[in-house]
C-alpha cells in the first residue's frame, strides 16, 4: 500500500471516528431527556457556535480576494482549515444522528460535501507541492541548470490544474450550504421561537 | 491579482441551481411542510393536525394559546380524572407553557408527557385482572412524580384475596409467572 493510500485511509478513519464521537456524545446528552440535545438551550447554543466557527472560514477567501496585492493570507488559510473542521464537528454534535426534516438534511449534506472537497483540495495541493520539491531536488542533483529545472517544473506544476476538479465542487456547494443553512436557521426560529 | 473561486461563466449556473433549490423548498413548504421542516413525526395523538401553525406561532414556537384551542378547561373536565383537570386548570391560569411538561415530534408511538407514567405490569395485567384502566386499582396524584396509591375497592380486595400473597404491591409485575401459559387460570 502506497503512502498516499495510507494517508487517505487514516484521514477517513479520523473523520469517521470524529463524526461517530460527536453522535455518541449527543446521544449520551439526549438519554432520558424530553427533547434531543439539539432542541435544548445548550444544543441550540452549540449550533450557533458551530455556525459562528464556520463563518470564520470566509475571512480567508475575502482576504485572498481583496488583499491579494499585499500577500497571501497564510494565517487566515490556517484559520480556514481549522474552522472548516471544528465548525462541522460542532454541527454534528448539535444535530446528533437525528435526521428527519429535509432542509437541515440538505444543509448537512452540503456542509459535508464542502468539507470533504476542501480536505481533498488541501491534500492534493500538499501532495503536488511535495512532489515538486522532490523533483526539484532530483533535477538539482542531476546537474541541470536552474533555467532548465524551472522549465521542467513549470510543466509539472501546470498539471496540477487537472487535479483542481475539487474546486468547482467546493465553491458552488458553499453557496448552497449558506442558503440552506440560512433557511434552516430561519425555519428553526420561525417554528421554535426566537 | 484578484481571486475568483469559479470561472465567471459558472456563476449564473450556480446562482440558477441555488434558485431552483430555494423555489423547490418554497413549493415543498406549501405542499409538504412536515417533510421539509418537522424534526420528527407527530405522535398518534396529534398525527392529524395540519398545518404547523395550528400549534406553532410564528417566531414564538408552540404556545399555550394554540394548545388550549383544543385542550380547554372543558376538555379536561370532560375527559380527564379530576386531579388532572385541576392541575391543567392551574397551569392554564398560571400561563405555564405546555411544553414544560409535554413534547412532540418524537414519533408516532412516543409518550408526549415528560417522565410519563409507564405501566410497570405490562398490558397483560388488564387481561389477567379484568381491570379496564390503571385508575381501576390505583389512585393517582396530580403530579407525575407522585407515587400512585392502591385503592380500597372491590376489585383490589378480590385480587388480594384470590392471589394470596402473590397479589401484593410489588408482586403484580410478575403475573406472567403464573398467568403466562394459561395453565393456572382456572
Amino acid at each position: 500500500m502506497s503512502g498516499v493510500w495510507r494517508r487517505i485511509i487514516a484521514l477517513a478513519a479520523v473523520i469517521g471516528v470524529s463524526v461517530a464521537a460527536a453522535w455518541v456524545f449527543e446521544a449520551v446528552l439526549s438519554v432520558g431527556a424530553a427533547s434531543p440535545f439539539g432542541h435544548t438551550r445548550y444544543g441550540r447554543a452549540v449550533g450557533w457556535l458551530g455556525l459562528a466557527v464556520i463563518l470564520l472560514v470566509f475571512v480567508y477567501p475575502y482576504k485572498k480576494r481583496h488583499a491579494a496585492e499585499r500577500h497571501w493570507p497564510r494565517g487566515w488559510f490556517r484559520v480556514h482549515m481549522v474552522a472548516g473542521i471544528i465548525g462541522p464537528f460542532l454541527i454534528f454534535l448539535h444535530s446528533g444522528a437525528h435526521y428527519h426534516a429535509l432542509v437541515p438534511i440538505l444543509a448537512m449534506a452540503a456542509m459535508v460535501i464542502v468539507t470533504l472537497s476542501g480536505i481533498a483540495g488541501q491534500a492534493i495541493h500538499a501532495y503536488v507541492l511535495r512532489t515538486l520539491h522532490d523533483e526539484r531536488r532530483k533535477l538539482q542533483q542531476s546537474g541541470l541548470c536552474e533555467l532548465d529545472i524551472e522549465t521542467r517544473l513549470h510543466g509539472m506544476a501546470s498539471q496540477e490544474e487537472t487535479f483542481r476538479l475539487w474546486q468547482p465542487v467546493h465553491a458552488p456547494m458553499t453557496l448552497a450550504f449558506l442558503v440552506l443553512t440560512a433557511l434552516h436557521v430561519a425555519g428553526a426560529l420561525f417554528f421554535g421561537g426566537l | 491579482m484578484r481571486y475568483h473561486p469559479l470561472p465567471i461563466t459558472a456563476v449564473p449556473i450556480v446562482a440558477m441551481a441555488t434558485m431552483v433549490v430555494v423555489v423547490w423548498i418554497g413549493w415543498g413548504s406549501w405542499r409538504h411542510p412536515a417533510a421539509l421542516w418537522a424534526p420528527g413525526d407527530l405522535s398518534r395523538y396529534h398525527a392529524d393536525i395540519a398545518p404547523c401553525t395550528q400549534c406553532h406561532e410564528a417566531f414564538r414556537g408552540p404556545s399555550q394559546a394554540r394548545c388550549i384551542v383544543c385542550h380547554s378547561n372543558r376538555y379536561f373536565e370532560r375527559r380527564s380524572p379530576a386531579a388532572s383537570a385541576a392541575l391543567h386548570r392551574d397551569m392554564m391560569a398560571q400561563r405555564t407553557a405546555c411544553s414544560a411538561c409535554h413534547t412532540e415530534h418524537r414519533g408516532a408511538l412516543a409518550q408526549i408527557t415528560n417522565q410519563a407514567r409507564v405501566n410497570p405490569h405490562g398490558e397483560f395485567v388488564f387481561l389477567a385482572t379484568g381491570a379496564r384502566s390503571c385508575s381501576a386499582c390505583h389512585e393517582f396524584g396530580a403530579r407525575v412524580a407522585d407515587r400512585p396509591r392502591l385503592k380500597d375497592d372491590p376489585l383490589v380486595t378480590l385480587l388480594r384475596k384470590a392471589g394470596g400473597t402473590a397479589h401484593q404491591p410489588g408482586k403484580m409485575a410478575e403475573c406472567l409467572k403464573c398467568h403466562g401459559t394459561g395453565q393456572n387460570e382456572e
